[in-house]
């Protein structure tokens, strides 16, 4: 909804009818024409002394914030408004919380008047490859080099976990914040494991042999969201990062010739086709969406389901009391030579456009989101972690996905899906076919190698590529 | 009197051709300007890149040309099954019963039957495809068809239609003749009330069965009815998004095994970031529409009778 003072006067009165109507044609025939933005060049964002406020921000130029209202909602960023507010008492903010972002967000852009902070998040999110590439991001530089809200000695960079940044950084420029911490993990029911006295399996052999035992006790060793197999991407990627170390997903994400051909690529394909060739996978998997699956992991109708770390707290209140979330790395190949690696790192990408009209506040109000109050806040309201560290989280699964992700060398967030549109649009449906063996591991390779060249091969995409 | 007339007609037809024009006309003709450009839809820079985006339409084979495929057999199969199936409903509602005292009538229940097949026309398209979803879902979550074939020992496909690739296109297509299906019946329904009653009791008297008696009068004076149907449900088939949209996985999925040109349009726009490629491919479906419009009115007229 959007809050602003225009919106409660009455535009309809007879007496204006007329003329707000003669005024929105013009003004609107003006902007169908989609294609006609005027392309006003953003001024540049300096980082000055003041700590206080040290991008210069207007005190009264209004700020135009726009929310993915999601599993996150939107309460937190409008506690965010509240201490900018604080700040800037003469400033006023629109706050639209939207799930359609691309809907309401990409006709901004093209019209040149995009919003001055945009959480481009969710089903709907306008493609970051191709906002890179029609460079209309503002680089977060500023951001990351300004002095931090609370303590003026440490920079935002400094105040930061470590790999955060990863998921936002295109060819070395940082380009989105992705201001929450998730860890893609693989999960179970620590109760029932116990119950049952099943130890959770490290490596693959191990969860290989303990699926019959699951299945002897009515219960299917796995499921997923069938219906969106981009849930199995970490997954698999994990399994072959894990075997063949980092470097096998690097060269996948840098478009390397040849790098699905990867001896660790082709087991990890081997083991996700053995899952459902086995029948491994609850009956019906494939038909279902992440809600039913996750359903069903709730009523432990599966023993194992891969999710993010979101899922404890969004199932909090739909599980059984006595259901323990605990997460698990994948577990890992024979001969895996780093089985601590995993896919974890910022998520929620929140970014500044670079025609934003009010770009200072912009870098100001993530600045503000990354103080030790505003993680807090968003901590305290939806329980999970952000970015930011040393914000403290009461719950057990939490702290066990913290376990997890104790080594920085061992954090790793696979990017080829969000650098190329077309991969990702590949990796998803193969992935689905692979695990329900409608594919054979030969075919899905061959299948993301072909489009792996194909995307490298076109010069019209733009590409990216890990450093070092 | 015809003094002023013109400038009178003119300020009434000013603003609906305003709007049209605006609305209307103007976003399709940009769509063919946008479609001879790069634009990513996110952004106020494009190039000119000539019929590029033509070209490149026709060797995408994971998402276009499945959907050119599929589009083509909802629009053969659609218009053809949900027209012989509302002729014959309304044939057997108005002319199916007995004759009684000279009288041909409908089969018993007529109204009641015309009522009940039209529900689905009232239920949005959203509510259809959750309805839907639920009724072609996997076994043991609680799909109705899959459970029915089980009960009574048939195979079912274990993750149920929409996620088997030979069924979901099929599973579609049934739901899209089931929500227009109505309509049709009512539509076909009074036009048969407006041919006269006495052509059909000629026919009783000379001893015309029901077959005939269908084939020989009723088609032939609904033909112009017919025409009309089948340009209406053509549109709808090249129309066909929100229910893929709706019921099956990943929107076009299992593995591209749904996709329809509405829907590939929706994901080069919005998920891709490839707005100009997506307007050539409505430029394409527009010609097609139209083509297909202007074929069917020129193939399918016919000696028109007046009664």
């Amino acid at each position: 909804m959007r809050n602003t003072a225009a919106d409660k006067q009455p535009i309809f009165n007879r007496r204006n009818l007329f003329g707000a109507t003669a005024a929105g044609l013009a003004a609107s025939s003006l902007a169908a024409c989609a294609t006609s933005g005027s392309d006003d060049e953003g001024g540049e964002v300096t980082v000055g002394e003041d700590a206080e406020n040290p991008f210069g921000v207007d005190p009264k130029a209004p700020l135009d914030v726009v929310i993915f209202d999601g599993g996150f909602g939107n309460e937190y960023a409008v506690a965010h408004q509240e201490i900018y507010k604080r700040a800037f008492p003469d400033a006023e903010i629109t706050h639209l919380a939207t799930q359609a972002i691309a809907e309401t967000q990409q006709p901004r852009f093209a019209e040149g008047k995009p919003a001055d902070v945009l959480d481009n998040s969710g089903a709907q999110q306008i493609p970051m490859d191709a906002l890179v590439g029609d460079g209309e991001l503002a680089e977060l530089t500023p951001l990351l080099d300004a002095p931090s809200y609370d303590d003026p000695e440490l920079t935002v960079r400094d105040t930061l976990r470590e790999g955060v940044l990863e998921a936002g950084t295109f060819n070395g420029k940082v380009f989105a914040l992705n201001y929450v911490f998730n860890a893609w993990t693989i999960w179970y029911d620590a109760k029932l494991f116990r119950d049952q006295g099943w130890t959770p399996p490290t490596t693959w052999d191990e969860m290989i042999a303990l699926c019959p035992t699951i299945k002897a006790a009515g219960i299917a060793p796995w499921t997923y969201a069938g219906q969106h197999p981009v849930y199995l991407y970490d997954m698999f990627l994990m399994l072959a990062g894990r075997h063949g170390g980092v470097q096998v997903l690097k060269d996948i994400d840098n478009l390397k010739a040849g790098a699905w051909e990867h001896e660790s690529v082709a087991l990890a394909a081997e083991a996700m086709h053995s899952i459902g060739a086995s029948g491994f996978l609850l009956e019906g998997s494939a038909g279902i969406d992440h809600i039913q699956s996750q359903t069903a992991f709730n009523n432990n109708e599966a023993a194992f389901l891969p999710c993010g770390s979101w899922l404890p707290n969004e199932q909090k209140a739909i599980a059984p009391a006595d259901f323990e979330y605990a997460p698990m790395g994948v577990p890992a190949l024979a001969g895996s030579v780093q089985p601590g690696l995993i896919s974890a790192g910022g998520d929620e990408p929140f970014v500044v456009p670079k025609n934003a009209t009010n770009l200072a506040g912009a870098y100001e109000y993530l600045r503000i989101m990354l103080s030790k109050e505003g993680s807090q806040i968003f901590g305290d309201t939806v329980q999970a972690a952000t970015v930011v560290k040393g914000v403290a989280l009461d719950n057990e699964a939490a702290k066990m996905t913290d376990a997890l992700v104790s080594n920085p060398d061992d954090m790793f967030q696979p990017q080829f899906r969000y650098w190329y549109t077309k991969m990702n649009e590949e990796v998803r449906p193969a992935l689905g076919q692979l695990i329900n063996a409608e594919s054979t591991p030969e075919e899905f390779l061959q299948r993301m190698q072909a489009v792996a060249d194909e995307t490298a091969a076109d010069d019209t995409i733009e590409k990216f590529t890990h450093e070092d | 009197m015809k003094h002023g007339r013109y400038p009178f007609i003119l300020s009434f037809l000013a603003l609906p051709v305003g709007l049209y024009a605006w609305l209307v006309i103007l976003p399709f003709a940009q769509a063919f300007q946008i479609s001879l450009t790069d634009w990513s839809g996110s952004s106020n820079s494009f190039e000119y890149i000539g019929f590029d985006n033509y070209a490149n339409l026709f060797k995408d084979e994971r998402l276009v040309l499945p959907a050119l495929r599929h589009t083509g057999i909802i629009l053969v199969v659609l218009p053809l099954v949900t027209i012989a199936l509302g002729l014959f409903f309304a044939f057997m509602l108005n002319l199916g019963g007995r004759v009684r005292r000279g009288r041909i009538e409908g089969v018993r229940g007529a109204r009641f039957h015309k009522v009940v097949y039209f529900f689905p026309q009232v239920l949005s398209v959203a509510i259809i495809g959750i309805l839907w979803k639920q009724v072609y879902a996997p076994e043991n979550f609680g799909g109705l068809i899959t459970g029915a074939l089980t009960a009574v020992g048939l195979p079912a496909p274990v993750n149920g239609f929409l996620a088997d690739t030979r069924f979901v296109l099929a599973a579609v297509i049934g739901v899209l003749v089931w929500s227009a299906v109505g309509f049709y019946l009512v539509f076909f329904s009074s036009a048969m009330a407006s041919i006269p009653r006495d052509l059909y009791e000629a026919a009783v008297i000379d001893g015309a069965g029901r077959g005939p008696m269908f084939f020989r009068i009723t088609l032939p004076l609904l033909w112009d009815s017919v025409q009309t149907a089948w340009i209406y449900l053509s549109i709808v088939a090249l129309d066909v998004f929100v229910l893929i949209y709706m019921m099956t996985p990943e929107r076009g999925g299992p593995d591209a095994a749904s996709e329809v040109v509405g829907g590939v349009i929706w994901k080069y726009a919005f998920n891709h970031g490839e707005q100009a490629f997506a307007s050539a491919l409505g430029v394409v479906l527009f010609f097609a529409a139209l083509s297909l419009a202007v074929v069917s009115l020129r193939f399918g007229r016919r000696e028109r009778i007046e009664f």
